[in-house]
């Protein structure tokens, strides 16, 4: 063959190379648009979570076809918690574009003045849900493993210390409700494990105490202010703790385990429709309020660690985190 | 004294002595049946009969029968024990905030609620269907009473007294650091004087330095004051918790009694008549069981 016919065929290999590098970088903005539409049109549990799953590991770097604008990971979990909580029509929860295509969440009645964004954690694979301005994570998100964890610290330190200042009771948990029924609907619909810690409402839910045991100075303390209240502590039966009688039939419970040995403290609260929690009476009762702020370092409740391990990995022996698929009992270990 | 005589004494004797045994005998039987036919009332009866005359039966002065009294005085306990149940059946609805403990046989101490930190008040006396106080206690809730009057609280002078304490301890603590810096001046100036002084020092030197000595001398007292301050902060800040605990206690014990009585002087006459009350609502039990509360 002579050089220049050599020539000619490399030529033409190339363009063919390029013309197929630029189409699988169309290809790849294919699928990158279709995987979007699917976000955002579906009416499907299911195949919503697997539209943000994809996207989320989607890489949209291509040397021949670049998208300069389009969304984040986080963006992606962002719009999978609002079309979740929209297509079961639950309301409060709304999302805004700026002009960098990032999305931020607005909850009724916070409005403008408070703002939420998920942030992607690479190496765990998972986002945090934060408020804009703290940049407190609310709750931690894992999809490849379905499982959700609200931190006790971050809600206290979020809804409890500041934005009590600026809200009523009664709108902080209008404010928390959105995020409480994305977690029970991931839990029902997508056999989410999810901890809701504080947020809890069952009766048999049981939060345990980050120290390992109370100081009784400390129930002195609560104890002493409900001097100028209507409300009463008693002594538990088995002197295990103490009891606050509530309004409503509200029960709450400050006692430790006597069958175990380690004798921990875990708080419980009880009433009879099975829907208040501890969150519930931080926010309402300012007596327990300012009791558990003024003595947080003893009194507070254990915050996990949002980044949850593998699931294989030790389970609280408090309110264990409830799946509807697997029908956990709910046993305490 | 004649063969006759002194048989017809020894008949009387021993008419004396059997009289006085059947009277045993009847005592003895009316408990032990008024017993097995749960009939407490009776019992009450039989134990003090003088008290039941005058305060049931509105008979005055009728003398109690010495010699059978002290029969089953080595039962005290047991009788005690048997006699607890229906009473603290009773008192479990008359007086709903106190609770009782069985010690020791027949001996029962009284708590005042169940809540935290609730008070030992003293003891039940069953025989004699009585409160015994524990008369500190009762003192306290009584002065409480007073003092609510007038708007105040048990302890509050002594706990306004700490805590104004506590302020001007708190106050030397947080000028420490402002201290501190103080003392770190005198000192360096004293410093300076002392190695300017010696043999050749002016008066006026000497005097400055006096002052300054005489100002690092103070200093240093503060310094020693806050050294405690924190500890005895500390030490205060738990004696008004106790403080404020009591009158914490003592403004549930007030609303129990407010709540069931209406007020103090409604709480002490119930106790006053305790004995009358207690007996009539016996009467009312038929064959000597206990009434359902229902059909009360």
């Amino acid at each position: 063959m002579s050089s220049n016919e050599r020539v000619v065929s490399n030529t033409i290999n190339q363009v063919a190379a390029l013309s197929n590098s630029i189409k699988e970088g169309l290809e790849l903005g294919q699928q990158y648009t279709s995987l979007v539409d699917e976000l955002i049109s579906t009416t499907d549990d299911e195949k919503l979570l697997l539209a943000t799953k994809r996207l989320s590991s989607l890489d949209l770097t291509n040397a021949f076809v670049q998208l300069p604008q389009h969304y984040q990971v986080a963006d992606y979990f962002l719009l999978m918690m609002d079309r979740l909580l929209t297509l079961h029509q639950i309301e409060g929860f709304e999302i805004f574009e700026d002009h960098d295509h990032q999305l931020t969440a607005t909850i009724h009645p916070f409005e403008k003045q408070v703002t939420f964004a998920f942030a992607f954690d690479d190496e765990h694979q998972g986002a945090f849900f934060n408020e804009g301005a703290s940049q407190e994570s609310l709750f931690f998100i894992d999809l490849d493993n379905r499982q959700l964890r609200f931190s006790n610290h971050a809600l206290v330190d979020f809804f409890v210390e500041n934005e009590f200042q600026h809200f009523s009771d009664l709108d902080l948990q209008e404010a928390v409700k959105p995020l409480v029924d994305f977690a029970n609907l991931l839990k029902t619909q997508l056999g989410f494990k999810i901890d809701l810690g504080i947020l809890n409402p069952t009766n048999a839910y049981n939060v345990r105490l980050a120290k390992p045991t109370m100081d009784l100075t400390m129930i002195d303390k609560l104890f002493v202010s409900t001097a100028d209240s209507q409300y009463m502590l008693f002594t538990l039966p088995h002197k295990n703790g103490a009891l606050l009688k509530l309004d409503a039939g509200i029960q709450l419970r400050i006692f430790y385990d006597q069958e175990s040995y380690s004798h921990e403290w875990f708080y419980n609260v009880t009433d009879p429709d099975d829907q208040v929690s501890l969150f519930d009476l931080l926010i309402h009762y300012p007596l327990l309020r300012e009791w558990y702020l003024a003595n947080r370092d003893d009194v507070a409740v254990r915050s996990l660690p949002l980044i949850l391990q593998s699931v294989t990995d030790e389970r609280p022996t408090d309110g264990q985190l409830t799946s509807s698929r697997e029908e956990e009992a709910d046993d305490q270990d | 004294m004649s063969k006759e005589e002194l048989s017809r004494g020894a008949q009387d004797i021993s008419q004396v002595i059997n009289r006085q045994i059947s009277s045993k005998i009847e005592y003895l039987q009316g408990i032990k049946e008024s017993i097995e036919s749960h009939n407490d009332r009776r019992v009450f009866q039989l134990l003090d009969n003088r008290r039941y005359a005058a305060e049931i039966e509105h008979r005055e002065q009728q003398p109690n029968n010495q010699d059978v009294m002290n029969l089953v005085d080595d039962l005290a306990d047991q009788l005690s024990t048997y006699l607890s149940a229906n009473l603290i059946d009773y008192l479990g609805h008359a007086y709903p905030f106190f609770y009782y403990e069985e010690y020791q046989t027949g001996h029962f101490r009284i708590y005042f609620g169940n809540w935290w930190d609730r008070r030992q008040f003293g003891e039940l006396d069953v025989l004699n269907l009585r409160f015994v106080f524990n008369q500190d206690e009762y003192k306290k809730l009584s002065r409480a009473f007073e003092l609510q009057q007038s708007g105040k609280r048990y302890n509050s002078v002594r706990i306004d007294e700490l805590s104004n304490e506590n302020d001007r301890l708190q106050d030397l603590l947080d000028h420490s650091r402002e201290r501190e810096q103080k003392r770190n001046r005198l000192q360096e100036q004293l410093r300076d004087a002392n190695s300017h002084g010696g043999l050749f020092e002016s008066s006026k030197a000497k005097e400055s330095r006096q002052e300054l000595v005489d100002q690092l001398g103070q200093v240093e007292d503060e310094a020693k004051q806050a050294e405690n301050a924190a500890e005895k902060i500390k030490e205060n800040e738990k004696t008004v918790l106790e403080l404020s605990k009591e009158n914490t206690i003592l403004s549930y014990e007030m609303k129990s009694i407010t709540d069931t009585f209406g007020g103090f002087e409604e709480f002490e006459l119930a106790n006053r008549k305790l004995y009358a009350d207690y007996l009539k609502h016996l009467s009312t039990l038929t064959d000597g069981k206990q009434v359902t509360s229902d059909e009360q």
